[in-house]
Parts: structure tokens; C-alpha cells; sequence
């Protein structure tokens, strides 16, 4: 019964996606261009990343308020590493992700074996990660290689620029990243295990699943992510400040709940939640198309938040 | 009886603690009222600055370093997460008057929200000294002195060497023209200066040539004309990210009318080289101009992409604000210095007047 009603939640998410993109269209033909589509990808790439591994947090009836700096010092580092240090780019790649995973390695120990509130433990990561990121490069910012630079090859991964055909191939990145995690949460035992202690700690616990370890690999997936995330971040936007990427966890966590993943744990949808992340990235780009500042946007995303997280309020209360 | 003596102690420790903090207290407001005579003695100097996000305050922090180790004085350079917060930055000037210095530097992000700080220095006897933005607005005589580039002229200039390059495309055109104009912020002195600067001088140049212009988009800005031959279109982002100033630049880019976009400092300058990574009109129909440096700036105005851009001095922004921080902190006569704006293009960014000041 409720598999239906989440299904049906997350039809009426994509619906909503596609109704948004046409009526833009409609109002300013300009939305419609490939140029635009891209750009819409180009601003979807991190925030994607980001919730696709929260969801896995929040599934387990957790959260993660560190993605976003965590993205910043993952890049941060990595970033300082290859264009002051001279490492490799690839080196710095593996360094970036390594970094995330660390991070969420901590949150995963101190929420599964320290028993930290998921709340209190990833924000103090998250004022953790803002502080370490800026101390290692001195407070300085971070550009990365340039696309035409002999280390801009990694912007590939994410865009690729053929004589001025543009492909997205983050995209195709994205989708994979989301069928793998999709797999991982509804396939798999370790997926099935989180999403079971995220329903019901004790009666899993109780069952004789290892609970602390399979809630320490759902942190570890949300800080990988935001490792690969950063990543995203520096391809598109090439210079990474210190002090930043507070408030982008908050955009991928409305992803997430707009998709469809329940925020009081137990069902976790990955597809629903990179349809959350689409729509409000067209939300954002769109918007000043037809003639409203950015700041409607942020009203925007609010109301459909609340509505999404009303939905899953009243779903809750028909099962009971 | 041992509930007694721990009361009783605990007592006396308190009133120890009270007695204490009431002796503290009195000592500093006189060491601020007398100036220091040998600036071997001063105190740390702190300078509040609008945040380390840009390399540009990075070379900042270079010049006031050296003018630090020149006069010998130990200074605390800080700055918020990001230059929208501005709540971080009264926080961090409130802390600098709480250590009591000689001086104290400061770059506000709005004027308004400091204002009880600066009055409480200039309460304490604390000389602030102004840089880069300064603190427009703030109460007489609180600020000693400025340090920092004539925003509102240099923002002038950007627009004559920009008319230069757009003149014969205006009076050539059938219909309207766009001249996209990205702002930071529409609240501090450097941003507004600039913006004001480049989008009042250009207003003039089109009008004395015969232009009818309507500037739109922000309502700081706003002074609309129906049919206007060329429309300026102010643009200032929700927050200060680079993914809402690349959307800005991509909302410009998209006007089928636009000519030319002018962002007015590092930040918008590469918010419009992001936004336009996947549309590409920049350097082919669209002319760019920037401020300031930075490697994506510097390479796109090697490229061609940017027709050009505005540099400050920011090493001598930081030098002159220590020294005058110095010199006021010794009871000197201090007055405002103008530190000066360059255009530069590809043709010119390597000769030794230049070349120093475009930082990476």
C-alpha cells in the first residue's frame, strides 16, 4: 500500500518536472535551446551527486548536514593539492572522492558507535570540514585547470566541448551514479538492511543484523558522494572559496524530499530523488526567463517542500 | 558545617572573579586614549576585510603584510565565509574592539549593520581607517581616513574604454540594444560605486549621442524609459554563489538584444565567463568586460574572450590602510588615498605598470 502511494508520489514529482520545463518553454522560447538544457545539467551535476548520497543517509533515518562542506573541502584540498602541489590530476581525483568517504566514515562512527544524534554529529562535521578545508590552503581559493590546460582533461567527465558541440556527458555520469545507487538501496542486502534499520532500529537489531555497520556504510555513501560532488563543483564552476558550499546541503536534501524519500526513514528512492534535484534546478534556470529574479526561486523550492513533505505526512497517517 | 565551607569558598571565588573583572575593565579606555609614540610598542592592528574568497583580497593581504614588516607591527587579518555574511563581520569587528588596538581596518559589507560597533569605537578611541569599500555612511569622524581605488571612477572608466568598443554597433542598430550590467551585491561602497560609475557614465556617452537609454533590472538602479534605443540591465544575484552569478550572466547572454555585459568586480567577472561556457557569445557577439584579476579572468582576457577589465591595486589597498592605520594610531594627521584603477587588455597586460597587479 504504501509502495503504491510513494509511487505514485514520485509520478506526480516527474509529471510536475515535465509540466514545468513545457510551461517555461511556452512563456520564453529561449528556455528551450540545448545551451539551456545544458546549463540546466551543468547546475544539476553536484547538487545530484550530493543527494543521491543523502538519500541513503536519510533512509536510514539519519541525516547529513555535512554534504555541502564537505564538498567544499574535499575540492578544496584536492584542488590545492594539484595546482600548488603539482600532484597529479588523476592523483587528485582519487584524493577529492578519498576525502569525502573519510568524512563520512566519521559520521558514520559517530552517529552507529557513539551514538551521536545524526543532527548534532554531522553539523559538527560539517563546521569541522568548513574549518580544515580553509586552514589547509591558508584561506585562500582554489581554481582549478582550465579546460584548455594540460590538466583540464577531468572537465571531460563532465562536459565535453567538440568543436562547439556540446555533450553532457555528466549526465550520463548522474544516471549511471543513480542506477548503481538505486541498485545498491533496493537490490542489494546492505541497501535492504538500511532501509530496514532505518524503519525499525530496534526489530532489525533485534533480527541480528549488524545495525552500527550497515548505518556507518549509509554515512559513507553520503560523504563519497560529496567527495565525487566536489568534483562536479570544480568542473563547472572552476574556482572553489573557502567558506562556501554552506547551504548546499540544504538544496539537495529539498531534492530528496521532493522526490519522494521519506524523512522519518524506511523508504528511500534514488530515481525520486534525481527528480527532485531536476526540478528545482529547471525551477532556478527557468525562472529568470520569465522575468522573476532568483529570489522567487527560493520561495518557490519552500512551497514545494512543504507540499512534498505534506504529502508524505498524510501518506504516513492513511498507513496508520 | 562542610556545606558551609563550600559555600563559603565558593563565595570567595566569585567575589575574587567580580573584583577581578571590575579592575580589568578600567585599565583599557586609557591606554586607547594615549597614542603610542614608537610603533615597536603597538598592539596587534586588525583589519576586517570583506572575506578571503577572491585572490584579490589575497594580494590584499600581501601589501599590508609588507607594510606590517616594514613598520613593525603584528596585524590580524580576517574576514567572513562569504561576502553575504554579514552578520559574521560584525561579529569579527566587535571581537577586534574587544582586543582594544591602536587601530583598526575595515572594509564594510554594509554600513548600516556595523554602525553600532563603529560608535563603539569611536567611543573607545579606536581610529578605524576605511579600505577598499571603507564604510560609507559611517557617523563623522568615526573613519580617519580611506585607502582604497575610486570605485565610482573606476567604474567610469570601464564604461569610456567599453563605449569605445561598442559605439559604431549602437548607432548602426535597427532595433534596441542590451547592455548587461552583473553586480555582487547592491549594499557595499566598491560594488554600487563601480555599477553606479559605469552605468551613469555610459548613460551620458549614449545620450550625447543623440541614444535614449532605460536602465532596468534592480530597483537601486532602476530609471526606466518606454522604447528606449538601448536598455542597461542591471542584474544582482540572490546570494552571492558562483551558480546563481552564472545564472545571471546565462539570463543575459539568452536576450537576443544584448551586446555587452560588464561585471563589476572578480566575482561577477567569472560568473560571466561560467555562464557563458555553454552558450559562447562572449568574445564573438557579446563584448565582456570584467574588474580586477584572478586566472580565469586573465586567461579569458588573453583569449579575447574579455575585451578587457579594470585592475585596482590591491597590494597598495593593503600597504597604504597599515600605514595609515599606523600613523593614526600615533596621532598623525591622516587623510583619504586614492589608490588607483588600469585598464587592461591582452595588448597591454604584461607591460610593468600593469603586470604586478593582475594576481593569480
Amino acid at each position: 500500500m504504501k509502495k503504491t502511494k510513494k509511487r505514485t508520489q514520485r509520478l506526480i514529482a516527474l509529471c510536475a518536472l515535465v509540466i514545468l520545463y513545457i510551461v517555461f518553454r511556452l512563456i520564453n522560447p529561449a528556455f528551450g535551446t540545448y545551451a539551456t538544457f545544458v546549463n540546466i545539467m551543468d547546475a544539476s551535476y553536484y547538487i545530484g551527486l550530493m543527494a543521491i548520497g543523502v538519500t541513503f543517509a536519510i533512509t536510514s533515518d539519519g541525516i547529513d548536514l555535512s554534504i555541502g562542506t564537505v564538498l567544499t573541502c574535499s575540492a578544496l584540498i584536492s584542488g590545492s593539492l594539484i595546482t600548488q602541489y603539482h600532484v597529479p590530476v588523476a592523483v587528485g581525483l582519487i584524493v577529492c572522492i578519498l576525502i569525502g568517504m573519510a568524512f563520512g566514515l566519521l559520521n558514520g562512527v559517530m552517529v552507529s558507535y557513539m551514538k551521536l544524534p545524526p543532527f548534532i554529529a554531522t553539523l559538527g562535521s560539517m563546521m569541522l570540514s568548513k574549518g580544515l578545508g580553509s586552514i589547509f590552503t591558508r584561506a585562500q581559493s582554489i581554481t582549478w585547470p582550465q579546460a584548455g590546460a594540460p590538466g583540464g582533461w577531468f572537465r571531460q567527465i563532465f562536459k565535453i566541448n567538440a568543436n562547439g558541440v556540446l555533450i553532457p556527458t555528466g549526465f550520463i555520469l548522474l544516471i549511471g551514479i543513480a542506477a548503481a545507487a538505486s541498485m545498491l538501496l533496493n537490490k542489494t542486502r546492505p541497501g535492504r538492511y538500511i532501509v530496514s534499520l532505518g524503519s525499525n532500529y530496534e526489530a532489525t537489531r533485534l533480527s541480528g543484523v549488524n545495525v552500527a555497520k550497515w548505518r556507518t556504510l549509509a554515512y559513507v555513501i553520503s560523504g563519497t558522494m560529496a567527495g565525487v560532488a566536489g568534483l562536479a563543483y570544480a568542473s563547472i564552476y572552476s574556482t572553489i572559496l573557502p567558506g562556501g558550499g554552506a547551504g548546499f546541503e540544504l538544496d539537495a536534501i529539498a531534492g530528496v524530499v521532493i522526490g519522494g524519500t521519506s524523512m522519518s526513514g524506511g523508504f528511500g528512492t534514488v530515481s525520486g530523488t534525481l527528480i527532485g534535484v531536476l526540478i528545482m534546478s529547471v525551477l532556478k534556470t527557468g525562472l529568470p526567463f520569465i522575468g522573476l529574479q532568483t529570489h522567487y526561486q527560493q520561495v518557490a523550492t519552500g512551497i514545494v517542500l512543504v507540499f512534498a513533505v505534506f504529502v508524505d505526512v498524510i501518506n504516513r497517517k492513511r498507513k496508520n | 558545617m562542610r556545606k558551609k565551607s563550600v559555600g563559603l569558598l565558593t563565595c570567595a571565588v566569585l567575589v575574587t572573579a567580580v573584583l577581578s573583572g571590575c579592575q580589568t575593565s578600567e585599565n583599557p579606555p586609557a591606554a586607547a586614549a594615549a597614542p603610542v609614540e614608537d610603533a615597536r610598542q603597538l598592539k596587534k592592528i586588525y583589519l576586517v576585510s570583506k572575506g578571503f574568497q577572491h585572490q584579490f583580497w589575497q594580494a590584499v593581504l600581501m601589501g599590508a603584510q609588507e607594510a606590517a614588516d616594514q613598520y613593525g607591527v603584528e596585524i590580524d587579518f580576517q574576514g567572513p565565509d562569504t561576502e553575504s555574511d554579514i552578520a559574521q563581520q560584525v561579529q569579527m569587528l566587535s571581537n577586534a574592539i574587544n582586543h582594544n588596538p591602536p587601530a583598526i581596518g575595515l572594509a564594510a559589507l554594509d554600513t548600516e549593520a556595523c554602525l553600532e560597533n563603529i560608535n563603539a569605537a569611536q567611543a573607545a578611541g579606536i581610529p578605524i581607517v576605511g579600505f577598499d569599500s571603507g564604510v560609507p555612511g559611517a557617523p563623522e569622524g568615526a573613519i580617519v581616513a580611506n585607502a582604497s581605488t575610486d570605485n565610482y571612477a573606476a567604474g567610469q572608466l570601464a564604461a569610456e574604454e567599453t563605449y569605445k568598443l561598442i559605439k559604431e554597433r549602437v548607432a548602426g542598430a535597427d532595433n534596441g540594444v542590451r547592455i548587461g550590467v552583473m553586480n555582487q551585491d547592491a549594499t557595499s561602497e566598491s560594488i554600487t560605486g563601480r555599477g553606479s560609475g559605469f552605468t551613469d557614465k555610459m548613460k551620458e556617452l549614449l545620450e550625447a549621442d543623440g541614444k535614449t537609454v532605460s536602465v532596468e533590472g534592480h530597483t537601486r538602479w532602476e530609471n526606466k524609459t518606454a522604447n528606449a534605443d538601448v536598455i542597461i540591465d542591471v542584474a544582482v544575484p540572490a546570494q552571492v554563489t558562483a551558480e546563481l552569478s552564472s545564472i545571471d550572466a546565462q539570463n543575459l547572454l539568452n536576450k537576443k538584444d544584448i551586446i555587452c555585459i560588464y561585471g563589476s568586480n572578480q566575482f561577477s567577472g567569472e560568473g560571466l565567463i561560467n555562464g557563458d561556457a555553454n552558450i559562447g557569445r562572449l568574445g564573438q557577439d557579446v563584448v565582456g568586460i570584467a574588474f580586477d584579476a584572478g586566472a580565469l579572468i586573465k586567461g579569458a582576457v588573453r583569449e579575447g574572450k574579455l575585451a578587457g577589465a579594470v585592475t585596482q591595486d590591491p597590494m597598495q589597498i593593503g600597504f597604504k590602510t597599515v600605514e595609515l592605520c599606523v600613523k593614526a594610531a600615533r596621532g598623525e594627521a591622516v587623510s583619504d588615498v586614492d589608490t588607483g584603477c588600469q585598464w587592461y587588455t591582452a595588448a597591454n597586460m604584461d607591460e610593468p605598470k600593469i603586470a604586478p597587479n593582475l594576481y593569480d
